[in-house]
């Protein structure tokens, strides 16, 4: 092989040894190749177990492919954008899009409302048992959704249960929480505050904790209350830590699966099927074709709504 | 720029390569005519579900006994886990030599080539006509119906008389007469629990559609919305809309607890649930309750369901399967399995021993399963089944126009179509 001379530097540069040149630069065609046999291992595995299936459902999402084209996976119809249209206008896909819409624009700022109290009443107020709460609050995080949904039935039951009979204490008649079509979405946003709330409250104690406590001592000397010193002083200096939870909470709600799932079926009247539940009915249905579809349109709503939080939520611009 | 050039290629390339190959016209799969004499031999692995899958090892203890030179291996498999399970298997080409198979699957299951179809030596006869129905795709039939269940209004017999019933009604018009009593003089808060739609509610509002003469299918095409099925399912809607059955129940409740306390003293369900209420009733509670046979219109029709055995065509040790099928069926395995595992047997025959005859509210079952009806082998069954659930749903929980829901099922089961 001919290393190609180089022009000399005029002087001030000193001039490479050709062992040095071929290891900085671009040289020596034997360690290309051995970089490449080093990083074949995880090209191979990525390739087979990443972008391969991304490529398949891609391509599955454009063609008729249903379960028992599983063997001859490539002896289908390509039948271009139909199974985007029919997903768009299957009327009960639709609703679960109105459903997972209702979910997220109030599931997101609730779970958020709520983490962000809990976390200051963490920080600032409870002084005595702050690790028991901080435990409390994040258990539920952590315990099987399976366990959890047994317990909320129970107390969800419209004539015996817990909540209903608290309300009759006080008089109030509790409603069919997840038998009635207008309260089951209610219920199921409920619930999924109060499971996931832990984790954005951890998170938001820890953004708390960073606020320099100068800056608030010197809002105090200024005279800011309590409250001016929260909303100019601390909440602007979480927003980092605003963008991330409401991100991860609101992705983590747009694929909401799990509640419906072992709550309600999705029902009463179709009234909490969600995007991800109809699909999953639809794989199970062997409408690979079309749940593909349907999962490829619920990935382009997260990516437009997670890039509008970060419009939304950057630093001052 | 040229790195996407190559792969549109690539992707034009993979793309040109696809398409259906042309149908070829397939002749009816020719059944594997006899199963040979003598005794099984060689290795067989068994795929079976849930409580079948952990209690039929004690049963082949007995068919190895008889086949000294056959070795029987059951897998017992979750019934969560089993549908993705066959299908990974049938695809991969890794099925076990026979297995039991759910009855909803066998449409799904033949399309994909995988079954062996039944030879002609197993007596169709011998089975329960509906049962028998459930093995049949397109006509072929891949296995035999193992064990059956169907479904009978259960009553409380002490609440009845209340009421002033000493006879249970026959017809529909007596039915609803009774539930409506119930609630009037034996101070019953719902007069019969039935499901206001929702997952399976086609299984209770079907056997009345049939008792009225009403199809799901006619050959390809699917029939929701002919006068005999929206006859039965305006008389379904009716107890929701006269306020005899209970439109908004809590999300998932059972009919146990509401049963034995006397507020739903009547629902319409399986041979599983006398052991589930018993339980539920305590001591003596047996002698509170009985069941009937489904009220007549044209017919009294009921839903079977349970469960098949079939054969997988890649086994290598088919005749050794078959034989352990045939073996199944026999009328004194068919009652020792009930023995070991109460599921209920799927050949005639064997309802006449002891075991069975002499219990009489088991006997009603045996009687209905004369005339129990499955649904079609499609394999798109389950997904048409959802749709019309849901709208089962609307027309018992916000009155829904009947007709106009039947024909919304119509619409979409034809655009679903049948899966063949």
């Amino acid at each position: 092989m001919s290393t190609p001379t180089l022009a000399a530097p005029v002087g001030q540069r000193p001039t490479l040894s050709p062992e040095v040149r071929a290891r900085s630069g671009r040289g020596h065609p034997g360690e290309g190749r051995a970089a490449w046999i080093l990083a074949i291992p995880f090209t191979v595995l990525f390739a087979a177990f990443t972008v391969w299936p991304v490529v398949q459902s891609l391509f599955m999402s454009f063609t008729d492919t249903r379960q028992r084209d599983l063997r001859t996976p490539f002896s289908v119809n390509f039948i271009g954008v139909d199974n985007y249209v029919r997903a768009l206008t299957d009327p009960v896909f639709v609703k679960a899009a109105a459903n997972t819409a209702y979910f997220v624009l109030v599931g997101v700022p609730l779970t958020l409302a709520v983490a962000l109290l809990a976390a200051v009443a963490l920080d600032k107020g409870i002084t005595r048992l702050r690790s028991v709460y901080r435990l409390g609050f994040y258990t539920p995080v952590i315990t099987s959704i399976v366990a959890v949904a047994v317990v909320w039935r129970f107390i969800l039951q419209p004539e015996s249960g817990l909540l209903n009979t608290v309300l009759g204490w006080f008089g109030v008649q509790g409603p069919n929480w997840l038998g009635d079509p207008a309260w089951s979405m209610p219920s199921l946003i409920m619930m999924a505050v109060w499971r996931n709330f832990g984790t954005g409250m951890i998170i938001f104690l820890a953004g708390l904790q960073s606020v320099p406590y100068s800056l608030q001592e010197a809002a105090a000397i200024d005279g800011a209350n309590g409250w001016q010193r929260f909303w100019n002083i601390t909440f602007p200096l979480l927003r980092p830590t605003l963008l991330f939870v409401s991100v991860t909470t609101a992705v983590g709600y747009l694929q909401f699966f799990e509640e419906p799932f072992v709550m309600t079926s999705g029902g009463p009247l179709n009234s909490t099927i969600s995007l991800s539940m109809y699909t999953y009915n639809q794989f199970g249905y062997g409408n690979y074709g079309l749940a593909a579809a349907m999962s490829y349109l619920i990935f382009v709503v997260i990516a437009v709504v997670t890039a509008l939080q970060f419009r939304l939520l950057r630093e001052n611009t | 720029m040229k790195k996407i050039a190559t792969a549109l290629a690539v992707l034009a390339l993979v793309l040109t390569g696809c398409g259906r190959p042309a149908d070829n016209p397939s002749a009816a799969p020719q059944a594997s005519s006899t199963i040979a004499a003598g005794p099984a031999t060689g290795e067989l692995t068994v795929w079976a579900m849930g409580a079948e899958g952990e209690n039929l090892p004690n049963l082949l203890k007995d068919f190895e006994a008889a086949n000294p030179d056959v070795k029987v291996t059951v897998t017992a498999i979750p019934w969560s886990a089993a549908h993705d399970k066959f299908t990974t298997a049938i695809t991969a080409q890794k099925t076990p030599d026979l297995a039991m198979i759910g009855t909803t699957w066998m449409g799904e299951f033949a399309g994909l080539g995988a079954l062996d179809p039944t030879p002609s030596s197993i007596d169709k006869n011998a089975f329960f006509p509906g049962a028998w129905g459930t093995t049949e795709v397109n006509g072929t039939s891949y296995g035999i119906p193992w064990y059956v269940e169907t479904r009978l209004v259960y009553y409380r017999t002490d609440l009845a008389e209340k009421a002033g019933i000493t006879t249970p009604p026959t017809d529909w018009d007596g039915l609803k007469a009774m539930a409506k009593a119930m609630q009037d003089k034996a101070g019953a808060k719902w007069g019969i629990n039935l499901q206001p739609g929702g997952t399976g509610s086609w299984q209770t509002v079907m056997p009345f559609a049939w008792s009225n003469g009403a199809q799901l299918n006619n050959g390809d095409a699917w029939t929701f919305d002919t006068p005999q099925m929206s006859e039965a399912v305006k008389y379904y809607q009716s107890f929701f809309t006269e306020g005899i059955s209970n439109k908004a129940p809590a999300a998932n409740e059972t009919a146990e607890p509401s049963f034995v306390d006397g507020s739903q003293p009547m629902f319409i369900s399986g041979p599983w649930m006398m052991s589930a209420v018993e339980k539920v009733g305590g001591k003596g509670f047996a002698d509170k309750y009985s069941v009937m046979a489904m009220p007549t219109r044209q017919t009294s029709a009921s839903f079977v369901g349970g469960s098949n055995f079939g054969v997988f065509k890649n086994s290598q040790n088919k005749d050794a399967a078959w034989k352990l099928v045939q073996w199944l069926a026999q009328p004194e395995v068919q009652v020792k399995w009930y023995q070991l595992s109460t599921d209920l047997p799927s050949v005639s025959s064997a309802w006449q021993d002891p075991a069975l005859a002499s219990d009489t509210k088991l006997a009603t079952f045996g009687t209905q399963l004369q005339t129990a009806v499955a649904p079609p082998s499609f394999a798109t069954w389950e997904q048409v089944a959802a749709r019309f659930d849901a709208e089962i749903e609307k027309v018992t929980k916000t009155g829904a126009d009947v007709d106009a829901s039947l024909k919304t099922v119509q619409s979409e089961a034809q655009s679903i179509g049948t899966g063949s």
